[in-house]
This record gives C-alpha cells, structure tokens and sequence, in this order.
C-alpha cells in the first residue's frame, strides 16, 4: 500500500493542512508518532514543515530495531560466533552496533550471519542444513511476532532439532503507557501504529483515552493518511474529546487478527521486564518463548553472557525516543553519529528517528542552523 | 469513550481535495487536471524508459482501451516513438490482465468509478507491480484507488465517454509523455527505499495477490517484486485473488476476497 501518489495528491494535503491550521487555532498540540514507518515517511515528505508552527510531531519508540538495548546485540554476537551456528536475522539487524561492533562485524569476522526475509527463510536453512545450529534474531513488534510464532510451531510440528530462537519481540503497549507515565509528559495525542493494529486491533489503546484523557488515532503510512489522523486528533481536542479512532480503516478492524493474537498466546509468555534502550526497563513489555516451546530458546541452549551494557555517553538515542529531544539536537548527530558510522540504534535503521531525519530532514534551515553553529 | 473511525471524519482527503479543486480549470479542464496529466505522464514515461508495455482497459466501452493503445503504438507527430500499448478487451477483463502483465508495466483505465471490473483490477494492479492511471467522470474515487487520477467530476460518464473528454485525456497524456521523452533526465526512477530489508521498523505490510493455495497454510502469491510463497494460516478466507497484506513472510489480513479468478 505503500508510495501511491493519489495518497500524495499536493492539493489535498494542502487542504488538510489549512484545516489543521485552524483547528489548531495557534494553540500549541504535541503528537506523538509512535511507529518506526510514520516517522519514514513524516520526514522523507517534509510533513513537519507542512505544520503549522503550534502543531508538533514528536517521535516515539516505534522501532524495534532503535530499542534492542546494547546488551541484547552482545548477546547475539556471543551465539552467533559458536561454532556451528549459522545466525540468521532482519536485515535491520547487521549494523546495530553492540560493545564491541555488531553483527556485520561478527561476519566479516568469520561468523555465518545471514538476513533474511522471514523467520520461515531461517526454518528452511536448518532443515536444508542439518548438521548445523540455525538460530533466528527475533525483534519486532506484534506485527512480526506471529510469523515467528507460525515458524516456531511449524519447527515444533516437523521436529526440527537445529532450530531456535533469541527471542526479542516487544509489545507495543507498555511503552506507550511508560511514556504516558513520564514525568515530563507534554504529549497531547497519539497516532496509533498501522500494522501493529492489523493484528492487535483497537481494544489495546482504549487505556489511554479512558486512563489518561488522551486521544489516540491510528493511521495508515501516506502523507495524506498522516495529516488525516493529525486533523482527527485535532478535532477530538478541540471539542474536549478523548477517543481512541481509526483512520487506516482500510486495513485495521476493531478486533485486530484473532487467530495471530491466539498463536501468539500459544508460542510466547510475557518476559517479567525488558531493557528499552532509552527507556530503561519496562514490566511486561516483551515476549519470551512459552515453557511448551522452551527446546526452541536460543537463551537456553547457548549460553549468553546477558551482560547489561550502558549506551555510549555521547549518544542521546534515549532522549531522542522519548521526545525530549529533536534528532539533530544530540551532541554527535550528523558528525561522529551518521548512518554510515551509526553510535546510536536510532541512525541504523531507515525508520529511526536520527537516520530518518539525517537522509531526509537535514537541510532543515532550523536545523541546518544548529549543526551549524556547534561545527 | 468511543472508538471511531474515519467516518467521523467524513470529508477525509476526498473532502479536502473537493474544496482545493473548487476553482476552475484552464482551458475547460477540471480544476487541477493540467497537475494531474503531468504527474501521470511523467509516471508512463518512467515505465516506457525502462521497458514497460502500457495495458489499456475499458469494460464498459472497448473502443477506449482501443484508441488509447493505438496512440501509442501508431505516433501521428513525425518524429516521435512508437511505444508497446495493447488493449485488454472486457471479455478476458482482471483474469486476462493479471496473465498478460509484468512488474514494471503501467495500466490505464477509463470507466467510472462504480466500473467493478475496474475497481477490481485497478485493487490488484499494485500487486502486480503496475503503474495506474484511472481516466473517468462522475464520482471521484477514493484517494488510493490508482496512482493517477484523471477526472472530470460533475459529468455524467456515460455522456463524457461520447463528448470527448476522455479522449482529450488521453490525447494529453500521451502527448505529454512524448514531451518528457525530450527530457531524458527526467525519466530515472527516484530512489524510494535505502535498504532492502527494513522489514520491522518500517512496520511493513506489502499488497500481494494470492495465485493459488499450497500445502499446510502456505499460498504462492503474486508481489510487485515477483512470485514468492507466504504463509496464510493465520487468516481465514484466502482463495486465489484474494488481496492481502504480507509481514515477514505471514499474511496478516485480508483486504479483499479472491474472485476464483
């Protein structure tokens, strides 16, 4: 559904964005986004330059990939240089870097690191591979922890033995609740993740319109479904309103996908607390293999050092999640921290807040002028 | 509390654009077609340039698809290329243009936006890699429904298809793609992705086509970058046509049921 022009069309988001002018009346609204591909796509189309000054878009932890905390990479690295192993993962994976380098560097090491496409790609390179340990890096949210689920009981079902799984799916409500939990709080809405709500519907948010008085508005990945969602919100707080809605209706249902949130229950518990890089450790906020699927956990037939590792003391990606800071305001964003040299998780991937804003936003003249005036 | 849906917001994109297209045109065109035509023959050039052949469908009024592929194949202006157009006739419809066509065609569309079996290819077309150019009148279709829109709003299109209009359309775009041959720098693809497998932070979810159904949930499926099988056990109601969207190898949900085409 993605990067169709009639979702681009100039002259309906110039009439969404004179609307959102004045429902926004000069007031000032803090949104925050909460996926990784809104934020693609806010920069990669200048939507923040659209706004009207009041209206601000702030970032959240909506990629998988800028949360996995240092440890859980030197973790992965620890597996995947046994002997034996052939590690398998998301490309967004290869250059997280950990303590010392990422996977991409475990590679060129002589570790085999693979990507692929799908957790099932993995599946078949263990039953191609017998006399080898395939393990597959799981991350993601709900949107990708049932294909890793699918994978899991199919591996179960044939009685493939060479299979397993470093388990580091994360759930998208917690976080959202521990930003809503923040002290500093100065968010006035969210928009609700796309395809993480294909699966867990609209009943999971409902918490935040009735338990925080905030409205909540999930959105499809377009420019104009963007700004829609933005227009709603505006609405919902200009007549007193906290609902939580649904503007990508042409994929997401009130009840999400039953039989994906059903193998999911089967395949997975809920870890106790999980490191978010940037947001410290938040309860129930990530999945482990389930006791009946424990013969498939990687943390168990390997031994992981499970080291807890702080981040670099110049890479602010935890304010950058959180919202307090912008992108380029970090201390090394664009010069030490560039998506060729990534210090921190949020330049790796094309979805994080920094790489986005540093491949899209950059020349920015706000910001132009900041990286400016520090060089 | 309640929960909503885009319905509250009614006017939507479609409201909006109806109130930024309120002036009128140049030339007895629609307000915002010269904008329009422009983008879509910019588009069809881009998939000329790079080996593409133009489908042209009319289910409702062949000799459409007819006149639009022969502008294209048979250039009047001296000079000027000819380029691969091919009309689908009505009868061999969605089955006859899922078969003929390939990743990196372009399909071009005039009927109104009530035509099923427009709606039904033009739903499909992004699965199959195509470029969309939807010409009609009447109601305007909703944002997505082709990745050009060419419109005469406020005419009754049974009448537009015997005035003219249409064919002033397509005259225009394919003039227009003609011009932008005159400027070869123009017709590279812009680069749309940095990676190839921000699979998860980008949140993904890829419109495919299932082609047929597979052993033990897995359906081989018809994606813009090709054939590839994913695995469908985690939705009910998969039949070959049917429209859904695909997350690291799992269907996710469908977004519209197969025809059994």
């Amino acid at each position: 559904m993605r990067f169709v022009d009639e979702y681009r069309d100039p002259a309906a988001a110039r009439a969404l964005v004179r609307r959102i002018a004045t429902l926004s009346n000069g007031k000032r609204f803090a949104f925050m986004e909460v996926c990784g591909g809104h934020t693609h796509t806010i920069y990669r189309h200048g939507i923040e330059h659209l706004l009207p000054d009041g209206v601000e878009l702030v970032h959240g932890p909506g990629c998988p990939v800028c949360v996995i905390p240092m440890g859980r990479i030197d973790d992965a690295i620890a597996v995947a240089e046994q002997p034996g192993v052939l590690f398998t993962t998301f490309g967004d994976m290869m250059r997280v870097p950990g303590s010392s380098g990422s996977l991409l560097d475990a590679k060129a090491r002589g570790a085999d690191v693979r990507f692929v496409y799908s957790p099932l790609d993995a599946l078949r390179l263990a039953v191609d591979n017998p006399g080898r340990e395939v393990v597959f890096f799981a991350v993601g949210f709900e949107t990708t922890a049932p294909s890793t689920a699918v994978t899991l009981r199919r591996a179960k079902a044939e009685g493939v033995s060479n299979f397993s799984v470093f388990c580091n799916h994360v759930t998208i409500v917690p976080p959202i609740k521990a930003i809503l939990d923040s002290p500093d709080l100065r968010l006035d809405g969210f928009l609700g993740p796309g395809h993480v709500s294909t699966v867990i519907g609209q009943r999971p948010y409902r918490f935040v319109a009735e338990q925080y008085g905030k409205p909540l508005v999930t959105a499809g990945f377009e420019p104009l479904d963007i700004l829609q969602a933005v227009e709603m919100l505006l609405v919902q707080c200009a007549a007193g309103r906290a609902d939580v809605e649904n503007q990508y209706t042409r994929c997401v249902v009130e009840e999400g996908n039953p039989r994906a949130l059903a193998i999911m229950a089967e395949v997975f518990a809920l870890r106790p607390h999980f490191e978010w890089r940037g947001l410290g450790f938040i309860s129930q906020s990530a999945l482990r293999l389930a006791d009946a699927y424990a013969d498939f956990d990687a943390e168990r037939r390997f031994a992981v050092p499970g080291v807890r590792v702080a981040d670099p003391k110049a890479c602010q990606c935890g304010e950058v999640l959180k919202g307090v800071i912008k992108p380029w305001q970090c201390k090394v964003f664009g010069t030490a921290c560039t998506p060729e040299t990534p210090i921190g998780t949020c330049m790796v991937s094309s979805e994080g807040a920094c790489a986005a804003y540093y491949n899209f936003g950059r020349l920015h003249r706000e910001a132009a002028l900041s990286v400016g005036a520090r060089a | 509390m309640s929960v909503g849906t885009a319905a509250q917001s009614a006017a939507g994109p479609a409201g909006a654009l109806d109130a930024e297209r309120g002036a009128a045109g140049a030339g007895g065109l629609p307000p915002g077609f010269g904008v329009d035509v422009a983008g879509a023959a910019l588009a069809l050039a881009r998939r000329f340039a790079h080996g593409g052949t133009l489908w042209c469908f009319a289910p409702a009024w062949p000799a459409h698809a007819h006149h639009v592929a022969v502008e294209f194949v048979h250039p009047v202006v001296v000079g000027t290329r000819a380029l691969p157009a091919v009309a689908v006739s009505a009868e061999a419809g969605v089955a006859g243009l899922r078969t003929l066509c390939r990743a990196g065609d372009a399909l071009v569309v005039v009927a109104s936006s009530e035509e099923p079996a427009a709606r039904r290819a033009l739903a499909r077309a992004p699965a199959w890699g195509l470029t969309t150019i939807w010409i009609g009148a009447g109601p305007r279709p909703a944002p997505g429904a082709a990745d050009h829109v060419l419109w005469w709003e406020g005419e009754v299109p049974s009448q537009a298809a015997h005035t003219g209009r249409f064919v002033l359309s397509y005259h225009l775009l394919w003039e227009l793609t003609h011009v932008c041959f005159e400027h070869p720098g123009l017709l590279e693809e812009p680069q749309v992705c940095s990676g190839p497998a921000c699979v998860t932070c980008g949140d993904e979810g890829r419109l495919v086509e299932v082609l047929r159904l597979g052993e033990g949930g897995a359906v081989l499926v018809r994606a813009a970058t090709g054939l590839e099988w994913a695995d469908a056990s985690l939705v009910e109601g998969v039949s070959p046509g049917s429209l859904v969207l695909v997350h690291a190898g799992s269907v996710l949900t469908v977004l519209a049921e197969g025809s059994g085409e």
